[in-house]
């Protein structure tokens, strides 16, 4: 008696099929965890964004006005609130507002003629990334201001020469290679499940006790586990379309990218399920490198700008790749190849140029 | 070599199924296996007993090609182990100490991926057989999760069966299951042996092997302390002889009568001292030499079960 390759592959399937489906609260968490994946890096991509800062306008004139419509519009930090200063104070006391700017009183009067004028602004410095976002916001805010009054001195100009035809957000240019961390999580654990849960049931020996071949039995779990990771992904790629309505440029790009990493990180997971013979060990394992090789690969900008033994470290893990692949294939990102696709006639021209006494620009 | 007998029906020139020559198995510093020689010959129940660490399971891993010995032979079937391991494992049914089973899914589920890797013909039909073998015909559809330990055992059993092995090699059938279950599984490795197969289980218990097994193979700590029928391990420990007397009597009676020529061992218990003589002494001679001591109320003689000849052979065999 000899199993036919086939029946023992479609044996495989039925049975690792018929086994998830007695597990039908885990598929649905698995599916619900591509999802959720995206949920946090957005929420990492709007982590200090509109950071909620009080005025106080002592003054009300036309130029303090104007000063808040820069401020509005300088920088995504901040999120203006009016309130009386007694609440504001409270409100920054209690960690709901990150600072207090205030305009004196006489400011209109004062910027009119030409006087420097001191801005207050009281910051939480709880976490310096904010201090720090607010030292930068408050001058770019100045500076736009001064430029939109015209007002006469030495000037910088920036001229901007994009790499990309349009600005991508950078949420959703985080969800994007969100598919990367999303494949390797969920394939990564199915596979991982698929095998180390032989060990588990300790049926690896009825396996081994029989003379079917363990490459194709392999193939038949790995099969369904990667299916299963597939339609995971295939989810969170709806998401990211018709939510996020971030659509790719290269669709069957992005298709086969999607496929490469199922299979890349299901045969990944399914050695590491071999080796640890236990899911408790493997999908902990897994979720704990799948967060740095994420952030590793440069998924957060367009490439690591902190150092090259960070930087080739990366090159070592496939999420590297599969976040380099996707980002192309939704036109969002660097290429893996330098000259591929960047036009190495605008690539890295946006430059300052300063000019005197010009009052049209600053 | 120990060389288990023929049994009638089986041609006097076959080869034995099971042949262990010197079989050495050492993993790091421990030695599980140390040199052991075991024939099992077509058609026998053999049971292969010892307490826990003896190397029951490794023996039974050497003889399935699924550890490979550090010294010695295997042959099952007629063919060497080693790398012949594809084929014989389709002549070859294990019931793992473990059950094994993917509880997830039904008992006939389980049974018909178990068709898949042997390439059973006729799956479906042989699957109720077996099923109906093991009497669980009824809960062929149930999952086996919801299964009580005793039916996963006998849907274990049931999948060993499954592709018509010549040799069934059950490691520890009966542990963990309720008397009830652990006599029909019993009945149904007498059925085995009614079919002629070739049987080699492992256990615990001694009765288990007095009830089921033509030949009993003692392991202790890697060494095989005896090998024979049932009734020749008997005889070798000789007639137990219980006498009733005073306890305070009964440790002076041990030590005296230990010097005694017939006397292989002694030793207290509740009712007075129980006395293993040669099968060629006449007990009698021995209650008169008692007597002689001490009053001794009364006396029986019996044969020694297998628990007394296990306790005889393995007591001062520890390495």
């Amino acid at each position: 008696m000899t199993a036919s390759p086939w029946a023992l592959f479609r044996a495989s399937v039925t049975l690792e099929a018929t086994t998830l489906r007695g597990n039908r609260a885990f598929v649905i968490l698995t599916a619900v965890a591509a999802v959720s994946f995206l949920v946090m890096v957005s929420l990492f991509g709007l982590t200090g964004s509109y950071a909620p800062v009080a005025v106080i306008n002592n003054d009300g004139g036309p130029l303090a006005d104007r000063l808040i419509e820069a401020l509005d519009a300088a920088h995504h930090s901040f999120a203006l609130k009016f309130m009386p200063l007694a609440d504001a104070e409270a409100a920054l006391l209690s960690g709901r507002l990150v600072g207090i700017l205030t305009i004196p009183e006489g400011f209109s009067r004062d910027v009119a003629a030409g006087k420097t004028v001191p801005i207050d602004i009281r910051i939480d410095n709880v976490n310096i990334d904010l201090t720090h976002d607010v030292q930068r916001a408050l001058p770019a805010a100045i500076v736009k201001f001064g430029r939109d009054q015209k007002f006469p001195g030495a000037t910088a100009r920036m001229v901007e020469h994009d790499v990309m035809r349009e600005d991508p957000g950078y949420i959703p240019y985080l969800v994007v290679s969100a598919l990367a961390l999303d494949a390797m999580v969920i394939a990564g654990i199915l596979g991982a499940m698929a095998t180390a849960r032989e060990w588990e049931r300790r049926t690896v020996k009825l396996l081994r006790l029989s003379p079917a071949s363990p490459g194709i039995l392999l193939a038949g779990k790995l099969t369904v586990a990667g299916t299963v990771a597939a339609v995971a992904l295939g989810l969170a790629l709806l998401v990211i379309v018709f939510v996020y309505r971030v659509v790719p440029i290269a669709p069957w790009s992005t298709v086969f990218a999607l496929l490469a990493c199922v299979v890349i990180f299901t045969s990944l997971g399914a050695w590491l399920g071999v080796v640890l013979k236990r899911t408790l060990a493997a999908v902990p394992l897994l979720f704990g490198l799948a967060m740095p090789l994420y952030i590793d690969s440069g998924a957060l900008e367009p490439t690591r700008f902190d150092g090259e033994a960070i930087w080739m470290a990366a090159h070592l893990s496939p999420v590297y790749y599969a976040v380099g692949v996707l980002e192309w294939a939704f036109g969002a990102g660097r290429d893996l190849h330098p000259g591929g696709r960047v036009d190495p006639r605008t690539a890295g021209e946006g430059r300052v140029s300063m000019s005197r006494d010009r009052g049209d620009a600053l | 070599m120990n060389d288990v007998r023929r049994v009638a029906g089986v041609a006097p020139d076959a080869p034995p199924a099971i042949e262990v020559t010197d079989v050495v198995c050492q993993f790091g510093r421990i030695r599980a296996l140390a040199g052991i020689s075991l024939r099992v010959m077509p058609g026998m129940v053999v049971g292969i007993v010892g307490p826990n660490g003896a190397g029951k399971t490794t023996l039974i891993d050497v003889i399935c090609g699924l550890v490979r010995p550090s010294r010695g032979t295997v042959r099952v079937l007629g063919h060497a182990v080693a790398g012949n391991t594809s084929a014989l494992r389709a002549s070859i049914g294990v019931l793992p100490q473990e059950t094994a089973l993917y509880d997830e899914v039904t008992a006939w589920q389980n049974l018909r991926f178990s068709a898949a890797l042997y390439g059973v013909a006729h799956a479906d039909r042989r699957i109720a057989e077996v099923l109906e073998l093991v009497g669980l015909s009824e809960r062929a559809r149930d999952v086996v999760r919801g299964f009580s330990g005793g039916m996963q055992r006998r849907v274990a059993i049931a999948r060993a069966l499954l592709h018509n092995p010549a040799l069934l090699i059950l490691d520890e059938p009966t542990v963990g299951v309720d008397v009830e279950t652990r006599h029909q599984i019993w009945a149904h490795i007498r059925s085995l042996k009614t079919e002629g197969r070739t049987v080699v289980l492992t256990t615990n218990y001694l009765d288990e092997a007095e009830a089921l097994c033509d030949r009993v193979a003692i392991l202790r700590a890697g060494t095989l302390v005896a090998e024979d029928t049932p009734a020749a391990l008997t005889a070798r420990t000789g007639r137990c002889l219980e006498l009733e007397c005073w306890s305070e009597h009964a440790t002076k009676l041990s030590v005296a009568l230990q010097q005694h020529p017939g006397v292989l061992r002694a030793e207290t218990v509740d009712f007075g001292l129980r006395v293993y003589v040669g099968i060629e002494t006449n007990p009698e001679d021995i209650v008169g030499a008692a007597r002689k001591l001490c009053p001794v109320e009364g006396f029986r003689t019996r044969s020694p079960d297998l628990v007394e000849v296990f306790r005889a052979l393995t007591a001062g065999s520890q390495p």
